[in-house]
């Protein structure tokens, strides 16, 4: 059916053309010519008025949902060809259950804009990036297999997207679109509708088949998913209406609310809003330690923590990368200034003499630092010193004031010493990094920020 | 303070897979060294200043021109070359004003609607948690002395 594969060409630039409130499209109207061509061989009189001026939406709108039936099957992608080739095979058939439909549908009137809307709506909504794979992976063969993310995305994003493609699509096809008549719409729809509904469920099959009513019977409508969609596509009078929470008119578009759900525009951006602020939060938990709150506002206040402290982070390994120099030198002068309470709170064997000499140590120390950390760490060694957090000095010499640790934490010093400790970076750097926190963070409350 | 600045600014090679901690290290150690060279010993506390703009500098220049935090960031550098800005200051956070201290904190936060406040902040956060890394790995290795 050459005329046929023409024709299809031919509404695909059509809806192109007027697909400009959807700018993600599927495919390029051109490139899958040759495909479609293989496709539509051996159809047999599948495309029936195809001169209709309502047919180049139907070969569209077919062509479209063909092209999700096709990213239905599962992604072969490793093998591009025999994937290809398998899915021309199967959608061949489909191809022809879908044209089928149309034929039947259009008896009843044009379901193209619905089709387009559905693939408007997957292509607007949650399938950004899935489209992006498909657009890039043009060519007749890969341009399949590109979109194959497709409705995959669709079933796995769960209960929303299925919602907004049932819900919103009448509302946006109605400004651009000439849609003559929608009964045909509405039956198919119908089907897809179900087929929908029927894959929450399900996983990746939902439009493995589409759920298209054959008059002669298909082959494959026993692969039809659509034991619901079948009597969907069938009883498409009740079908309407039951889905619907009112009647609507069968030929009105209108958007079909989905229990309850309200199916104001405002309303679902507002949803669709706050999924998308949900990922984020996910994306953000996995981040941030601690990041099991479930409680969003205790969540927020982890990541500003966790932020906070990455920032002084930054800023305490940035002092002390000079080699201790610039810490030193603030806490130096803390050390001076909370020295006799240091001391006074010190074990008893610290004498008093040694304030001084250790204080000069601790200056030469500081000066030596600035130059070559290794010499100033064996000069402290030397000395019989070393440099540990305070907070471990506190606890040793709170603890005790026996000198038997080693010759590594004799008591007298250790005061002044655990000053120095935090000053420059111990062999425990995570822990030096806190000492110096606690010290560079009160040394730095009044220097101003970057 | 403009040598920071002079960490070149190449584009990122690998715009898709974020931020890669060699081009961070590369241009860190970098405008570390330069600061090394430029700063007289003298004034340290200036010194320990240049060396956070650096990783800051690194750091956005790593992320890229597309981010948006990336770009304040280096906007925010390039102004402060010529004239000293006030410092931004830092609330606590109380339970009405969560976001508005998250703006604070991420750069460039204050234009942004909340969506793309939390990606800025997925993503400064992971840069952030590079450069930590990476300056705790320079500590460690200049710090390990011989006995």
């Amino acid at each position: 059916m050459q005329h046929g594969s023409r024709e299809v060409r031919g509404g695909m630039a059509a809806s192109a053309l007027h697909d400009d409130h959807g700018p993600q499209q599927i495919q390029n109207p051109g490139l899958h010519d040759d495909f479609f061509d293989q496709m539509l061989s051996g159809l047999p009189s599948a495309w029936p008025d195809l001169g209709n001026p309502k047919s180049p939406w139907d070969a569209s709108a077919a062509q479209k949902l063909f092209r999700i039936d096709l990213a239905g099957k599962p992604p072969d992608e490793s093998q591009p060809e025999a994937a290809t080739e398998g899915l021309r095979y199967a959608s061949y058939d489909e191809a022809t259950m879908l044209a089928s439909r149309l034929s039947q549908s259009q008896g009843s009137g044009g379901s193209s804009p619905t089709g387009e809307a559905m693939m408007l709506q997957l292509n607007n909504h949650h399938i950004l990036p899935a489209v992006g794979l498909s657009r890039t992976a043009v060519g007749g063969g890969v341009g399949e297999s590109g979109l194959l993310p497709l409705p995959l995305t669709l079933g796995s994003c769960g209960a929303a997207d299925p919602r907004i493609i049932v819900e919103t699509p009448r509302d946006e096809m109605d400004p651009p679109f000439e849609s003559p008549d929608h009964n045909g719409g509405e039956e198919l729809y119908n089907g897809l509708g179900g087929s929908i509904r029927a894959a929450q469920p399900g996983t990746g099959q939902h439009f493995h088949h589409p759920q298209l009513n054959r008059q002669q019977g298909a082959s494959m409508s026993s692969q039809n998913y659509g034991g619901a969609a079948a009597p969907a596509g069938v009883g498409q009078g009740p079908a309407a209406s039951a889905s619907s929470g009112g009647g609507t008119p069968p030929q009105k578009q209108k958007v079909r609310a989905r229990r309850g759900q309200a199916t104001d525009p405002h309303s679902i951006a507002e949803r669709l809003r706050r999924e998308r602020i949900a990922e984020r939060m996910k994306a953000l938990q996995e981040l941030v330690p601690n990041g099991n709150k479930t409680d969003k506002a205790s969540m927020l206040d982890e990541i500003i923590d966790y932020v906070k402290f990455l920032q002084l982070q930054v800023k305490v390994l940035s002092m002390s990368r000079l080699g201790g120099a610039a810490a030193v030198a603030p806490l130096v002068a803390d050390v001076s200034t909370e020295g006799p309470g240091g001391r006074a709170g010190a074990n008893g064997a610290a004498a008093g003499g040694n304030n001084d000499s250790l204080r000069a140590t601790e200056h030469r120390v500081a000066k030596m630092m600035e130059e070559d950390m290794g010499s100033a760490m064996q000069y402290l060694q030397g000395k019989g010193l070393c440099l540990m957090p305070i907070s471990l000095a506190s606890a040793i010499s709170s603890a005790a004031c026996r000198p038997s640790a080693g010759g590594l934490v004799p008591a007298p010093p250790a005061p002044p010493t655990s000053a120095a400790a935090a000053a420059a970076e111990s062999p425990a750097a995570s822990s030096s990094a806190s000492a110096l926190t606690v010290q560079s963070a009160a040394a730095d409350a009044t220097a101003p920020k970057r | 303070m403009d040598s920071k600045s002079s960490a070149c600014s190449s584009p990122n090679p690998n715009p898709t897979l974020g931020p890669s901690k060699l081009m961070l290290a590369f241009r860190f150690l970098r405008a570390l060294s330069l600061v090394r060279r430029t700063t007289p010993a003298s004034s340290r506390t200036c010194r320990g200043r240049r060396i956070e703009r650096a990783a800051y500098a690194s750091m956005a220049y790593t992320a890229g021109a597309s981010r948006a935090w990336s770009r304040a960031v280096l906007r925010r550098l390039h102004h402060r070359a010529r004239r000293r800005a006030v410092a931004p200051r830092r609330l606590s956070t109380t339970a009405g004003n969560r976001a508005e201290a998250l703006r604070r904190l991420v750069p460039g936060g204050g234009g942004m609607d909340y969506c793309t406040l939390l990606e800025e902040t997925a993503d400064y956060i992971k840069c952030l948690s590079m450069q930590v890394e990476l300056m705790q790995g320079i500590v460690d290795s200049a710090s390990s002395y011989g006995p």
